[in-house]
Formats: structure tokens, C-alpha cells, sequence
């Protein structure tokens, strides 16, 4: 990845993008709503990677019978926004159990952010995400799902639940609901363009 | 993967093993491993050279979807080939000259900021 390619037999004149594509990531735990939060804002399309299979998944993945199988099939969610003629945005669900973690690093190559989804009686989900966002210096907002049988929890206490730094929005929303997931994605945009220029992004 | 966690037929894709259309190659051949969101296009310069391999069915459905510039991520959707599967075929396209990777000129910062500020423009307005 990023290395540069050399074209020996290059064409005359490299073509012109007709398009920049921007990827931002969905990421919680199992049952947090990822799917449905992409599907609310754009037509979810399975993706299907073939991973190679890693000592992780040893005793999860069942492999009686196909000793000799050396790759899985992971199916991540994926969604496309077009934004006017020039600008895609895709959304990409980042699979939530740990033993596919591996696959993190390369779908957050690039990319914009991420939405960490919460799920406020299972918070401990979301600690591997956060750690990781953490330390790669990605940025990301917190939202929490709420789901209709859960228990209400003021943001701030979610916050503080998770451990998070002052500058990462932790807001409410439903997954299901297209104006709530703008919103998510909103904040999210606008928090990278604080962090890359302090004046941009400002309503 | 269903909330059971337990796949269904219907669920294991292909009956042919994705990396049967690769000939059991799981790498690109040049090694070099195309972002999800990589824009490719066809060159219009089909590979007819003997020096090659012939085409398969999943080349030629590539290149087709090549005319315009697409993403790998838009590319694997649209075939139902998984990315690793894609990545390689897009390798030996590439490798043929039929095919070329659309490289964005590193931008500015201002010209960044430009992109986000349209990105939210856009999503306000959705």
C-alpha cells in the first residue's frame, strides 16, 4: 500500500480524477447497529473480503473437516453517499469482533474518521475501537444508539464512562434514522476539519 | 454474518472458492495491494498480447466496469468477488496495460479543507 507504481508500458498522459473518493469508518460492537446506521444514509452493499485466517481465529472459526482451509470469508457493510458530482463519501463497517481486528488497519488507511456506535449496556465494546482510534490519531465521535428499550445516559456520563479526551463529541442518536445519522456524520466531518484547520467547519 | 452467528447456505457465496478464478493466486502479481476506495480505469488498450495470459470471464467483466473510473471497493460490490479476489485480477490488468490506477495529485491544505467544507455542505444539504 502507498507504494508508488512504475510504469514501464505507462500511458501517454495519466487520466485525470474524475472523482475523489473518502472513506469514513463505522465501528462498534456486535448488535450496536452498524448495518443499520449505513443503510439509514446510503444502499448497503455486501463487501465480501477473503481473509487469510490467523491463530485468532483458532477454535472460533470451526475447521473440522477443511483442515487444509486457509482463508474466511468476512462480510463487511458498505455504503456509498455521492455528495454533487465530484465528491464520494463511502462508509465502511469495521467488523466489531476482535478476532478480525486485523483488518482494521487497512480499512482505516486513509481514512477520514470514524463513528464509534454505542450501545450504552454493553460500553465495554467499544474500548478496543476507542484504544485504536486513539493511538492511530484518527479522528472520531462517539454516538450512542438508542435503542427503545435501553437505558437513558447523558452523553457526558458516557464520555466519562469511556475515558474519552474533551475534543471528541459524544452525542445521542438512532441508527434508523436518516437525520440523526447526517448529523452523526456532521459532527464527525466537522471535527476533522477543527483538528485540521481551526477555523474551518463552523456552521 | 446472521445474529445466530451461524452461516446459512445461502450465506457461503459461490460454489466455486473465490481464489479459483485467481488460478489459486492470492497475491497481486506486482505486489502491490489496491486501497478499497483506489480509482481505477480502463486505458482502452485491450490486452491482446500473446505475452499474457488470456483474459478470463472475470477479467473481461472488470474491464467492462473499467470504462468509467470506479472504486476497487464499488468494483468488488458490483461482481460479488471479494476484494482480495478483485485486487489480484485488477493486478494483472494493470500489469497488461489495460487497466490504470487514478492517482490524485496531493493536494493542498487549502484545497482539503475545500473537500471537507464540500463534504459538509453536501451532507447538510442531503
Amino acid at each position: 500500500m502507498g507504494s508508488v507504481r512504475s510504469d514501464s508500458s505507462g500511458p501517454a498522459r495519466p487520466p485525470v480524477a474524475a472523482f475523489t473518493a473518502h472513506k469514513i469508518l463505522i465501528a462498534g460492537g456486535f448488535g450496536s447497529g452498524k448495518t443499520t446506521l449505513v443503510g439509514a444514509i446510503s444502499e448497503v452493499r455486501p463487501l465480501r473480503t477473503e481473509e487469510t485466517l490467523t491463530t485468532a481465529s483458532v477454535g472460533l472459526d470451526d475447521l473440522s473437516g477443511v483442515a487444509g482451509k486457509t482463508t474466511t470469508t468476512v462480510a463487511l457493510d458498505f455504503g456509498r453517499i455521492t455528495i454533487g458530482s465530484r465528491v464520494v463519501l463511502y462508509l465502511f463497517g469495521l467488523p466489531g469482533q476482535e478476532r478480525f481486528s486485523f483488518m482494521w488497519s487497512e480499512l482505516a488507511y486513509g481514512a477520514l474518521g470514524a463513528v464509534i456506535l454505542a450501545d450504552v449496556r454493553r460500553l465495554d465494546e467499544c474500548f478496543a475501537s476507542v484504544n485504536y482510534f486513539e493511538s492511530r490519531g484518527l479522528p472520531f465521535v462517539v454516538a450512542i444508539n438508542c435503542f427503545d428499550n435501553a437505558p437513558r445516559y447523558d452523553p457526558e456520563e458516557v464520555r466519562h464512562a469511556l475515558d474519552l479526551d474533551p475534543d471528541v463529541p459524544t452525542v445521542l442518536c438512532d441508527a434508523r434514522e436518516v437525520a440523526s445519522v447526517k448529523e452523526v456524520l456532521i459532527t464527525l466531518v466537522e471535527t476533522v476539519a477543527a483538528r485540521r484547520i481551526p477555523t474551518a467547519g463552523r456552521r | 454474518m446472521p445474529p445466530s452467528g451461524r452461516w446459512r447456505p445461502r450465506d457461503s457465496g459461490p460454489v466455486v472458492r473465490p481464489y479459483a478464478v485467481t488460478g489459486g493466486r492470492t497475491e497481486p502479481a506486482d505486489g502491490e495491494v489496491l486501497d478499497l476506495i483506489a480509482v481505477v480505469v480502463s486505458t482502452g488498450r485491450a490486452a491482446t498480447s500473446d505475452d499474457h495470459p488470456p483474459l478470463t470471464p472475470e477479467h473481461r467483466r472488470i474491464l467492462g466496469l473499467c470504462e468509467q473510473q470506479v472504486t476497487v471497493a464499488d468494483l468488488a460490490a458490483e461482481i460479488a468477488l471479494p476484494v482480495g479476489v478483485v485486487r489480484v485480477l485488477l493486478a494483472d490488468l494493470i500489469a497488461q496495460g489495460a487497466i490504470t490506477v487514478v492517482r490524485e495529485r496531493p493536494t493542498a491544505k487549502r484545497t482539503q479543507n475545500d473537500v471537507l467544507q464540500e463534504i459538509l455542505n453536501g451532507l447538510r444539504a442531503l
